[in-house]
């Protein structure tokens, strides 16, 4: 029999903001432990929350045995790695009055604008270990920094959101940007015409990239009911895409291994390479059950047996800034756009709540609602024009997309 | 039972969760396992901050209490504070579903529940790929206050989902099929019900063509107008979105006109389903709350904060996903009271528009948007071939008032495994429902 612990520990110091004011202060110190056992090619896990007994666990683990849940796979073992992204980013006995004194300074420079939402500060520590010499531990701390704006005078609920998640904090810096998204707010613009426009979306922003978190999912494609199942090896997209896979500590807040202790080298693992599919997505399970590569993406819960699930997707970068991808064309920065889908066939429609006109340095101003329309062969195929290979805002690493896509007003 | 600080009011929320998860992949088993463990949430209010607590260990409740008072300032005149003032005091034992507790239903009945599901997904070739779950959560709750609440209740919900992911051809479909409710008994006897959908979604991953995007008159099945009166509506009746905006009090000045005179939108914890919270997490009792009454803005959802900053009424709605987070206004039940027109009268006077039968998700800010799975054409009255869809978008005020008929029967639906998102909180259970609704004129792409 083979043991494998899981653990995780939260901090987190949060406070609420209404109204451009602190509303609550909320601490949170949560340890949740996994307990796995490995025994006849079976698999059992028990978890907890808070304090245990490590024997009283293992008891539990054991006994989940029975359930006949079957893992079949080769434990990853001998890797032992250790990464500590916890630094400084603000002292959290000042946090409380830091943000008090940025919300003053935002009333202070946006006073048409209300602000809202949790600024939160957390601690985060990761481990998987096992009598096989797997030994990985992840620590690291960072600051979620998104604040939703209303302008006074609207009677919607949110008119936009602006801000981060990352392990740095400049109280100027941010609110710089947050100027330059209420100060082009101000200035309402018509759509200058209804057709092609070059689309920017932040790299963290999910909603361009949903067809590729179901469609790549190696159960989905090994059972053939994805729209890219059978065509690994085919050009299906332009050749400057490219698109991994990621744990790397520069492009997510999450461990550098996955739930089965799987450590891509470099921490990526490219799934659309120059346009040309190379794998799906897969943890150990499916990758052996369809014949496909490995690229090490199980996630389970504390107590949960490992399987497979969506980790973060990074484009490769271009070797051109934002700028030099627009060309001195007119393009739009899609700040808020909620509610858009893909359709089964890859069609793309959104409604973009609030976009910004952009001339590749500025936001010029804001513009009226809009629908963006693509296909996602479109979008990553003819239509992609690149990630800007400088940062959108110094604080965070998101990048600029750049796609061409049909707009409308609506 | 807490020794409470003087000068503040103070809360403690103790949860007893019990949950049961059970996972199989195209009939292989991935994961069965229950969970059962005790947490907290501590809440004390100075009357002009609030200071939050989560904690994993019941034992340092006492300890988190005080230390929570120490970041504070005491204030001896808190008991009139107005916030203060507007929270309820409940005392009782309230137990709905003590005889049909679903932490006493063996394991091996829920697991033979689902796998009575097997056979007839395995039938259909065009299925490749079927992950199958049974969930289960029951919650006991205890509650006490610095103001004399000293409350137990239960709230508990099961079901069984299935994700199915169809392919023929070069074409694919993914959808779900899912039963819920608050008891086990409520789960057995579908397994017709699921073949049906399994034919449909067939049907239409043959026969479906991108719509030609246009204005259509759309009729929204009850699902489709639960989540529609969800999304559009009712989440901008939820009164922390107004607490210290003017703009948004005149905009939402009850007594209003924001719909058609047809339209009565209801929350209602009391609903039993995945909506049914009979206490909110303030101790609060659930109320019916009518947001709209004929298409006239009657009321709005509050916590005990909101309540008081408006001047309204309390209505059960503050509500936290778990132990680990603060409650805030969310809703409970919510649909639209149905109308006076049989099903084949609505769809009758419709010569070209759409039928929503069923969506992946909608959003609702000004402009609210549903994403459709299945819908179909509707010719000269009668449902005609299925049609893709990627959004339906429209201004949520303009749309209310475009509502022109209502079937005159109410369906509301329960779910788990999903729920509501609001701020850093989803996952929320809801329920929602509502008849079959005509709108005039949607935006369809």
């Amino acid at each position: 029999m083979h043991k494998e612990k899981y653990s995780e520990k939260n901090h987190q110091i949060s406070v609420s903001v209404v109204q451009t004011q602190i509303e609550s202060v909320r601490t949170k110190d949560i340890a949740r432990t996994g307990l796995r056992v490995f025994e006849n090619q079976k698999i059992g896990v028990a978890g907890v929350i808070g304090s245990y007994k490590e024997e009283e666990l293992e008891q539990l683990a054991i006994e989940a045995l029975e359930q006949n849940i079957p893992y079949t796979y080769e434990l990853s073992r001998e890797h032992q790695e250790t990464a500590d992204h916890v630094k400084t980013i603000i002292p959290e006995e000042e946090f409380v009055e830091e943000v008090n004194q940025l919300l003053k300074k935002l009333k202070k420079e946006q006073p048409s604008f209300s602000f809202f939402n949790k600024i939160t500060l957390s601690e985060s520590e990761v481990s998987l270990c096992n009598d096989l010499s797997l030994d990985l531990k992840y620590s690291d701390r960072y600051l979620e920094l998104e604040l939703g704006f209303k302008d006074k005078a609207s009677a919607n609920i949110i008119d936009g959101f602006c801000g981060y998640v990352g392990r740095e904090y400049d109280r100027a810096l941010f609110i710089s940007l947050v100027n330059r998204i209420c100060e082009a707010f101000k200035n309402q613009l018509k759509l200058p015409y209804e057709g092609k426009y070059k689309v920017i979306f932040a790299t963290d922003y999910g909603l361009p990239m949903m067809k590729f978190i179901q469609g790549l999912n190696g159960l989905y494609f090994g059972t053939r009911s994805s729209i890219f199942s059978g065509k690994i090896g085919k050009q299906l997209f332009n050749e400057h895409f490219t698109l991994f896979q990621t744990l790397h500590p520069d492009d997510c807040l999450a461990p550098f291994f996955d739930a089965e202790g799987v450590v891509n080298p470099g921490y990526r693992y490219p799934l659309i390479e120059n346009g040309i599919l190379k794998s799906p997505y897969t943890d150990k399970k499916v990758a052996a059950l369809f014949n496909l590569p490995h690229t090490g993406s199980a996630v389970c819960s504390y107590d949960g047996v490992p399987a497979i699930g969506y980790q973060q997707f990074n484009i490769q970068e271009t070797e051109s800034t934002l700028k030099e991808l627009i060309g001195g064309e007119t393009a739009i920065f899609v700040v808020m756009a909620a509610g858009g889908d893909f359709t089964p066939q890859g069609n793309f429609g959104t409604p973009v709540q609030l976009g910004l006109l952009f001339d590749g340095e500025n936001f010029t101003g804001r513009l009226p609602q809009i629908q963006l329309n693509s296909t996602v062969f479109k979008m990553f195929g003819e239509n992609f024009v690149g990630v800007s290979s400088d940062k959108l805002f110094p604080l965070s690493d998101s990048r600029g997309l750049v796609i061409e896509m049909d707009v409308s007003p609506i | 039972m807490f020794k409470f600080p003087p000068g503040f009011y103070t809360d403690v929320r103790i949860e007893h969760i019990f949950e049961t998860i059970i996972v199989y992949t195209l009939g292989r088993i991935d994961d069965c396992k229950t969970r059962d463990y005790k947490a907290a949430f501590i809440r004390l209010f100075d009357g002009c901050r609030w200071y939050y607590s989560a904690l994993s260990d019941l034992d340092s409740i006492q300890g988190k209490i005080d230390v929570l008072a120490s970041y504070a300032k005491s204030d001896p005149e808190i008991g009139s504070n107005p916030v203060v003032s507007k929270f309820e005091v409940q005392q009782g034992s309230f137990w709905s579903f003590k005889n049909r507790n679903l932490a006493e239903i063996a394991k091996s009945s829920k697991n033979d529940l689902l796998q009575g599901y097997f056979k007839l997904l395995k039938r259909h070739s065009n299925l490749k790929m079927w992950k199958a779950f049974y969930m289960d959560r029951r919650e006991e709750k205890n509650f006490y206050s610095s103001k004399g609440s000293s409350l137990s209740f239960d709230m508990q919900r099961a079901g069984i989902g299935i994700i199915m992911s169809f392919a023929r051809k070069k074409k694919t479909y993914t959808d779900f099929f899912m039963k819920a409710g608050n008891t086990f008994e409520e789960l057995s006897g579908h397994q017709d019900e699921c073949e049906g959908f399994i034919e449909k979604c067939e049907d239409f991953l043959k026969r479906a063509k991108a719509v030609k995007p246009g204005k259509y008159t759309v009729i929204l099945s009850p699902e489709a107008a639960g989540i529609f009166a969800h999304e559009s509506f009712g989440h901008k009746s939820e009164a922390d979105f107004m607490v210290g905006d003017e703009t948004m009090k005149n905009e939402w000045k009850l007594g209003r006109r924001v719909g058609s005179g047809l339209l009565t939108i209801i929350d209602d914890g009391n609903y039993l389903g995945s909506g049914y919270v009979p206490f909110d997490d303030e101790g609060t009792r659930a109320r019916k709350t009518e947001l709209i009454k004929d298409g006239i803005l009657k009321s709005r959802l509050h916590s005990a904060v909101t309540a008081a900053m408006l001047d309204e009424g309390l209505t059960g709605n503050a509500r936290a996903i778990n132990f680990e987070y603060e409650p805030l206004v969310r809703m409970t039940t919510t649909y639209i009271l149905p109308g006076n027109l049989s099903k084949e009268e609505l769809f009758s006077d419709v010569k070209e528009g759409i039928y929503v039968e069923k969506l992946k998700h909608g959003s609702g800010m000004s402009t609210f948007t549903l994403a459709p799975s299945l819908a179909y054409h509707i010719k000269n009255g009668k449902i005609a071939e299925p049609l893709t869809i990627s959004v339906i978008t429209g201004n949520v005020f303009e749309t209310l008032a475009e509502i022109d008929g209502l079937s005159n029967d109410l369906e509301i639906f329960s779910f788990v495994g999903a729920g509501c998102g609001k701020m850093e909180q989803s996952g929320l259970p809801v329920g929602f429902g509502g008849p079959y609704v005509r709108v005039k004129s949607m935006n369809v792409q």
